[in-house]
């Protein structure tokens, strides 16, 4: 954190050591399953190895690109106001996969729709309400109707006898 | 001739009302997908694909593809009324398309725009006419280790190719080739890489990556830059249209020589992207008013057009014929290919004759489909970007939920979706490429199944790669590949990447270079 937001720097570093970890479980769980060579050639993990170890040594490339090469030092990766409006974009959607979890997707839509026009529009009650209704409605006639693709549904749905 | 026989059997496939209807449905749905912010080509075909599973495959891919034309002008009309490119191909297009719009004549633009795109397109499918059955004849003749040499030097021109670090190249798509690995092995049976988490059993579905690394990391990247469109209003005259029409033949000249440099350019693997600023550059390097460039010269929209659009049909090739996609969309498109039960590659047009020329039909029809319909709504999507963003994005996030949803019926689907976006969201503003993560997953399984299988031939020998001329020189050919930008930094061929790069922080659409549409 610098005074005026999160450097390039510090995200890129984070970044590297991010997928440089995605690559370590990707050995040790490729390493899980055996490595080696059977009677019916590799292992299920031999590919799967080598693959993770590649990713761990492009990691260290990228890492030790920034740090050895001081690179993008300078450079602002997130200010507070960007992080504030991608926060007000960010947060709702987090909610909207919990919601839809516990409630089915129409509930979530319609919540979601609402709550984000509310957040980022400043939109006024009844116009966000009507239009995350709207929108589910949409989806309900589109994806239960006319493609007959059942969505995610909830409590509600099934106080009402939908399916 | 065999091959205009069986092009005619492929337009007799197609020439029916049905499919004429998904046509149109699908070139609409493309130009809504293009012109949208945070919705690409390969976002859009990702959110259909879940809904074709039912349809018949020919019809699917029909859909998919006249998707994908119709996303290309999409992206077009935004470069030029906007000056935001809606692909990454198309930031070419911005260089002289919005100086002319902006001097009045906006219609004259996007005619020109449409027009030598329609053109490259076409040029791109006689291409594929011609050269399809021949290229998959020589296919073949290819065993497992010429396969595996094929997709390593398809991964080896991406990193030789990007406008990123090859270090961060090769994460990218090797992790791409790691999340294709989890769940079922389908050589052995079992289960591999899943820590346990039931839910992993049945793999990551290479859609649910797509719809989080394109749709919602697009838009977060999007919601950050704080979107305001000043776009240029435009009223199509039809006269405006036939005018520039008539004028067309003068830029002969630029169509020709941007069409080859896009065929060359789609078949290996280089993509639309570098077609379209390679063709930019030429033309202005070869014009008698190199001066007039980037102030609305005509030759400065044909050109790129032209050879981005016939790049983009001329990926659609190897695709077909050895079962490698060119871009990212093309990828997902093969996805759902094997999804439908269809293995691309020199089989198919023994097996399913119908499916692919059915689709080389539709690929003429489907682009003059697309060229009327594009010049008759143009200012019907131009008012779409002017709906705020703040009822667009919720939208589009729904939508992308609904359809993650859809692809295997998996809540757990929503968490993964949330990770490729911060996955996606941190490379895009890192400068990763994310094409190759996607592209590799796609492709994942059969590089795999290839390799082992060449193992098990040559008793665990890498020297298989090595082992016939054919299998020498595509390798050879792979290892020219990685090499490559210490070559081109010697040539000074690297000036589109710089450009690209400068070109960057204007579009208030993010588009990074290798997101290839």
């Amino acid at each position: 954190m610098t005074h005026n937001g999160i450097s390039r720097y510090s995200m890129e570093i984070a970044t590297a050591l991010l997928t440089g970890g995605i690559g370590l479980a990707i050995c040790y769980g490729a390493w899980q399953v055996g490595t080696g060579w059977t009677p019916s050639g590799p292992d299920s993990g031999y590919f799967p190895f080598w693959i993770g170890v590649l990713v761990v040594a492009g990691s260290v490339v990228n890492l030790l690109r920034t740090i050895v090469g001081h690179r993008h030092k300078d450079e602002i990766f997130l200010d507070a106001a960007r992080l504030k409006s991608l926060a007000r974009f960010v947060l709702p959607i987090l909610g909207f996969a919990v919601i839809s979890l516990l409630l089915g997707l129409y509930v979530g839509t319609t919540l979601y729709v609402l709550f984000a026009m509310r957040l980022q529009g400043h939109y006024a009650w009844w116009k966000s309400l009507a239009s995350g209704v709207a929108i589910s409605v949409c989806f309900y006639l589109l994806f239960e109707l006319v493609f007959q693709v059942p969505l995610l549904k909830g409590p509600l749905e099934h106080a009402f006898g939908i399916y | 001739m065999n091959n205009l026989s069986l092009l005619m059997d492929g337009f007799a496939t197609i020439l029916t009302w049905n499919h004429l209807l998904i046509m149109v449905i699908g070139v609409m749905l493309g130009m809504l997908v293009g012109v949208l912010p945070g919705l690409g080509a390969p976002n859009g075909v990702s959110l259909l694909l879940p809904l074709t599973f039912t349809m018949d495959p020919v019809s699917a891919i029909i859909l998919l593809s006249c998707m994908y034309w119709g996303a290309l002008f999409g992206g077009s009309t935004t470069s030029i009324l906007f000056n935001i490119p809606g692909e990454p191909s198309s930031v070419a297009t911005t260089f002289d398309g919005y100086p002319m719009a902006r001097n009045g004549e906006a219609t004259r633009a996007l005619t020109l725009a449409f027009m030598s795109a329609g053109l490259g397109a076409l040029a791109g499918v006689v291409m594929i006419t011609l050269l399809a059955s021949s290229v998959a004849q020589f296919g073949l003749k290819f065993s497992s280790p010429e396969y595996f040499a094929v997709y390593f030097l398809a991964f080896c021109s991406f990193i030789g190719m990007s406008s990123s670090a090859p270090s961060k190249t090769l994460v990218s798509m090797m992790l791409g080739l790691a999340f294709a690995t989890v769940g079922m092995d389908s050589v052995s049976g079992g289960l591999r890489l899943t820590f346990d988490i039931p839910d992993l059993v049945k793999g990551i579905s290479f859609l649910v990556a797509v719809m989080g690394l394109f749709g919602i990391a697009e838009l977060m990247v999007t919601t950050e830059e704080g979107l305001s469109f000043n776009g240029i209003k435009s009223r199509i005259r039809v006269r405006d249209i036939l005018r520039t029409m008539a004028e067309l033949p003068r830029y002969w000249a630029s169509l020709v020589r941007s069409i080859l440099i896009g065929i060359w350019m789609g078949i290996t693997p280089a993509g639309p992207t570098a077609a379209s600023f390679m063709s930019h550059g030429i033309a202005k390097r070869f014009s008698r008013h190199p001066e007039r460039f980037g102030k609305g010269e005509p030759n400065g929209i044909v050109s790129p057009e032209a050879a981005d659009h016939s790049a983009g049909t001329s990926a659609l090739l190897p695709m077909l014929a050895l079962g490698v996609p060119g871009s990212a969309t093309a990828a997902v498109m093969m996805g759902g290919l094997m999804i439908w039960g269809l293995t691309p590659g020199p089989m198919l047009f023994i097996t399913r004759p119908d499916f692919v020329w059915g689709l080389v039909a539709s690929m003429y029809l489907g682009n003059v489909v697309a060229v009327i319909l594009v010049l008759s709504t143009v200012p019907l999507y131009a008012s779409i970007l002017r709906v705020p963003f703040a009822i667009i994005g919720p939208v589009i996030v729904a939508v992308i939920f609904t359809g993650v949803y859809q692809v295997a019926n998996s809540t757990f689907d929503f968490w993964l979706l949330l990770f490729f976006a911060l996955l996606g969201y941190l490379f895009k503003k890192l400068d990763y490429p994310v094409a190759p993560l996607v592209l590799t997953m796609v492709l994942g399984h059969r590089a795999e199944e290839a390799f082992r299988q060449s193992m098990v031939m040559s008793d665990g020998s890498v020297t298989v790669f090595w082992s016939n001329s054919l299998v020498s020189t595509i390798m050879g050919l792979g290892v020219l590949m990685l090499v490559w930008p210490l070559f081109s930094r010697m040539l000074g061929l690297r000036g589109w990447r710089r450009r690209l790069h400068r070109q960057k922080p204007q579009a208030s659409k993010p588009a990074t270079p290798d997101s290839r549409p």
